[in-house]
């Protein structure tokens, strides 16, 4: 029980992820695969509050991880839009290696071997539930935030501004203020997940906001299908029960782990050569 | 400690160790030139090509020269079949950059979960022992491997420089770099230069992990930092300029090095990414190296 | 008349080529003035200049009097300088009416915060809106294309629409790009009738057009541009009648 509740909460914490990644890449038509170091700024932010000024309380924490992931990628697509849209790809890889090196390097941190004993918050038996309702709600919160931006008239100014950046400047609009804030929504609520796992896991290493994690939260998207509210949704559940449905084999460890990668890995590459517009997609929309 | 003999070893040493990465890093750097793709496959490929000649070796027994052959068979065959029957599909789809960035690297994690499945995570070496013979060369240690990792890669590079300055072959990379449909109006197939390409990086990869896997102990996941030395190394270099990104590598594993006599080793990889940062906000199209050097001259 | 637009000692060069040569322009307001020369003579490169596209090397730019130099391109339109393109740039993936939406100078329903604090505030705004784009469309005779996705209309209406959604922007100064350039029969005759009745409206019009006689209906004065350079500001009749003018545009 215990496990599928963990379950659930990841997926619910990757459909998170994944309908903000799809905001910023699927919607705005941004171009970054730094989406996972804004989960790391959020977990990391909460993580070292809770751990170190224990006063705050748990929703601060979170609330202040979420401004910091904010504040991070103001800075980071406010530098790299000025050169051209192509390079915030670019500038985005680095950014996320290059603050993941700094992590794996600072004490406070916890360095290579992760930051441990993040405080519980919630205790006894209903710990998991509560969790998996706080999340649940998150989640089910984000994709709809996210259907209302896209759906109103920000999100025409933004289908606009993906059509014809020129002409819809023409227009009076402010092109490069809307991709800061759309990239800032989007990375905001990433930080916002990353410290509600933080408090569930109460460990966060660097490992997890590698480039990996960059492309499963990117698969989660396409395969789902870009640019639809619902489609990060649909891959988020799919990617990460599908490899967890041979965990009833029994297989041992060293078998299991590498099994599920490549059960993973080919779902991806059959999705991206006969599905490539995802599966709530249209075709119009492929990457 | 800052006497000129320590610092003359640390810098053989530094370039020596920095061998591998160089190879890596002109594989890298040349592929996106010719195809404009951050080609993440490669990391993928590092690994078949380090397994491959692992496998020969230690599992089949057969001598060096057999095992390296296997290994150049097996990586440009799987380069050259990555890009057939993956890239070029995405090309026609006109697929965009994300979508490559997903394939190469997806492609590369799946080679490794199967050769994790196969290996597993135990870190393995080409020969039993990675102690290599060292001689003392005016006062500086210099070990067989050194040699080897150097000649290795001045050898490659002078091969690769001759190649695109006097071959027609070469020249048609250079024309499909510049200007893809421009070339084919030329009556030169963007598709024989990619695969022309794949197998040049093929062989690159290959020198690079017989250099680093008798050197050290090597695990399934290497590669994938071993790419992320490669991206850095040609984003310090500037995109589309190789031989800068050769320089650039030798530059960081320098600056590497000689960190040590002022900072602790932990903070050797730091300083690699301090550079990464600073390239990156201030000089997106990569510093101008000989540009430095001229100015500095000047002065 | 009053003057809008005021345009002193434009220069602009693209390495060795001169697309403005030392440009000096007014129009005024209730003007439709007429911009004529053959391609590459730095008709659109002007409009460009104006409209915030472009940087000039050298010159200023006036905008009811007042120095428009540094703002950028959004902020231009924002001051009231509504352009069409040559080559439209409609919205792709977008329904007619959505591409109209999008047009007006200043819409506070498209904010992140009015989303989450003024919902009420955007309906009243939005339903405003789509009154006055159904408004226009009307004029046109459009309105039944309202939710058409815009690739799918005939080039001739695209066209028209690219005016319309232009028109959302009720600004002093209105830039039209070749508006017939491809455009045949009915659409030639609502092209007229609307931009008159802009002009009509108090706003200062300037065309780009390749069709002399679209030119020579509507257009009191006109101006002949080659080479980045004013060679003739005058009526339409002696601008045609000139005869280097003849020699060097309608080849005649």
């Amino acid at each position: 029980m215990d496990y599928l509740i963990t379950l659930a909460i990841l997926i619910a914490i990757y459909v998170i992820l994944g309908a903000s990644y799809n905001l910023v890449i699927g919607y705005g038509g941004l171009s970054t695969v730094a989406h996972p170091i804004f989960f790391a700024i959020g977990a990391y932010t909460t993580g070292l509050l809770s751990v170190n000024v224990p006063e705050l309380p748990a929703v601060v924490n979170v609330l202040l991880g979420m401004v910091t992931a904010v504040v991070a990628s103001v800075l980071l697509a406010g530098s790299a839009l000025r050169v051209s849209g192509d390079y915030l790809l670019i500038a985005s890889l680095g950014f996320q290696l290059g603050l993941l090196q700094l992590i794996k390097n600072l004490d406070f941190t916890g360095g290579p071997g992760g930051l441990s004993a993040i405080p519980s918050t919630i205790l006894g038996a209903a710990r998991g539930p509560a969790f998996l309702a706080i999340t649940g709600a998150a989640a089910v919160a984000c994709v709809f935030i996210i259907r209302a931006i896209v759906n109103g008239p920000y999100g025409r100014a933004i289908s606009a501004m993906r059509d014809e950046e020129l002409a819809f400047t023409a227009l009076g609009r402010n092109a490069m203020s809307m991709k800061i804030a759309i990239f800032a929504i989007g990375c905001g609520m990433a930080g916002g997940a990353g410290g509600i796992y933080a408090y569930y896991f109460q460990y966060i290493s660097p490992d997890q906001f590698e480039v990996l994690a960059s492309a499963t939260i990117l698969t989660m998207v396409v395969l789902g299908g870009m640019g639809t509210p619902f489609g990060p949704v649909v891959g988020a559940i799919l990617l990460l029960a599908i490899p967890q449905a041979i965990t009833f084999l029994q297989l041992p460890p060293a078998i299991m782990a590498p099994t599920q990668g490549i059960i993973f890995t080919v779902l991806v590459l059959v999705f991206l050569y006969l599905r490539p517009a995802g599966i709530l997609g249209n075709k119009a929309r492929a990457i | 400690m800052f006497e000129p003999i320590i610092l003359l070893q640390i810098l053989w040493t530094g370039i020596a160790t920095s061998a591998p990465f160089v190879l890596l890093t002109v594989g890298f750097s040349l592929t996106l030139k010719v195809t404009g793709l951050w080609n993440f496959a490669q990391s993928g490929q590092m690994a078949i090509a380090f397994y491959t000649m692992f496998f020969a070796m230690n599992g089949l027994g057969l001598p060096l020269f057999a095992a390296v052959g296997l290994g150049v068979v097996m990586t440009a065959g799987s380069a050259v079949l990555i890009e057939i029957y993956g890239l070029q599909v995405f090309r026609d789809r006109q697929s965009g950059n994300l979508m490559f960035f997903i394939f190469t690297l997806i492609l590369s994690e799946f080679v490794i979960y199967v050769i994790t499945l196969l290996f597993g995570t135990e870190p393995e070496t080409l020969y039993k022992s990675i102690l290599s013979p060292v001689d003392i060369i005016g006062g500086i240690a210099v070990s067989e491997w050194d040699k080897t990792g150097i000649g290795l890669t001045i050898l490659a590079l002078g091969a690769l420089y001759g190649f695109m300055r006097y071959t027609k072959e070469g020249q048609f990379l250079a024309a499909v770099a510049d200007n893809a449909k421009l070339a084919e109006l030329y009556g030169i197939s963007a598709q024989r230069a990619y695969r022309v390409v794949a197998v040049i990086s093929a062989l690159f990869i290959v020198a690079a992990m017989y250099l680093i896997g008798s050197h050290g102990g090597i695990v399934p996941n290497s590669p994938l930092e071993l790419v992320l030395s490669a991206v850095i190394g040609t984003l310090l270099g500037g995109i589309g300029r190789v031989f800068a990104a050769a320089w650039a590598s030798i530059f960081l594993a320098l600056i590497q090095s000689f960190s040590i006599l002022f900072i602790g080793s932990r903070w050797q990889n730091l300083l690699l990414y301090g550079f990464l940062f600073a390239t990156i906000l201030l000089f997106p199209r990569g510093v101008r190296m000989p540009r430095l050097r001229l100015a500095l001259i000047g002065r | 008349m009053t003057e809008i637009l005021r345009v002193e000692g434009l220069q602009k060069r693209f390495g060795g080529i001169v697309v403005s040569d030392n440009i000096h322009l007014t129009i005024g307001a209730g003007e439709i003035l007429g911009l004529i020369g053959p391609n590459g003579a730095g008709k659109t490169s002007l409009f460009n200049l104006i409209s915030g596209v472009l940087r000039p090397d050298a010159g200023s730019i006036f905008l009811n009097g007042q120095k428009i130099d540094g703002a950028p391109l959004y902020k231009r339109a924002r001051m009231g300088i509504a352009r069409t393109w040559q080559n439209m740039l409609l919205f792709r993936t977008m329904t007619v009416l959505d591409n109209m939406l999008v047009g007006p100078r200043d819409y506070a329903g498209e904010s992140v915060t009015r989303l989450a604090f003024g919902r009420a505030g955007v309906r009243a705004a939005e339903a405003a809106m789509r009154a006055r784009a159904m408004g226009i469309l009307g004029r046109m005779g459009l309105e039944s294309t309202a939710s058409s996705m815009v690739v799918d209309l005939p080039f001739g209406q695209q066209k028209l629409i690219g005016l319309a959604r232009t028109l959302m922007n009720d600004g002093p100064l209105l830039l039209l790009d070749e508006p017939m350039a491809g455009v045949e029969g009915a659409a030639y005759e609502t092209m007229q009738r609307v931009v008159r009745q802009e002009a009509a409206s108090g706003r200062a019009v300037c065309v780009v057009e390749h069709n002399v006689s679209f030119i020579r209906d509507l257009c009191s004065r006109a101006v002949f541009m080659a080479n980045g350079k004013i060679l003739q500001d005058g009526t339409v009749e002696d601008l045609i009648a000139s005869a280097t003018l003849t020699e060097l545009y309608f080849g005649v």
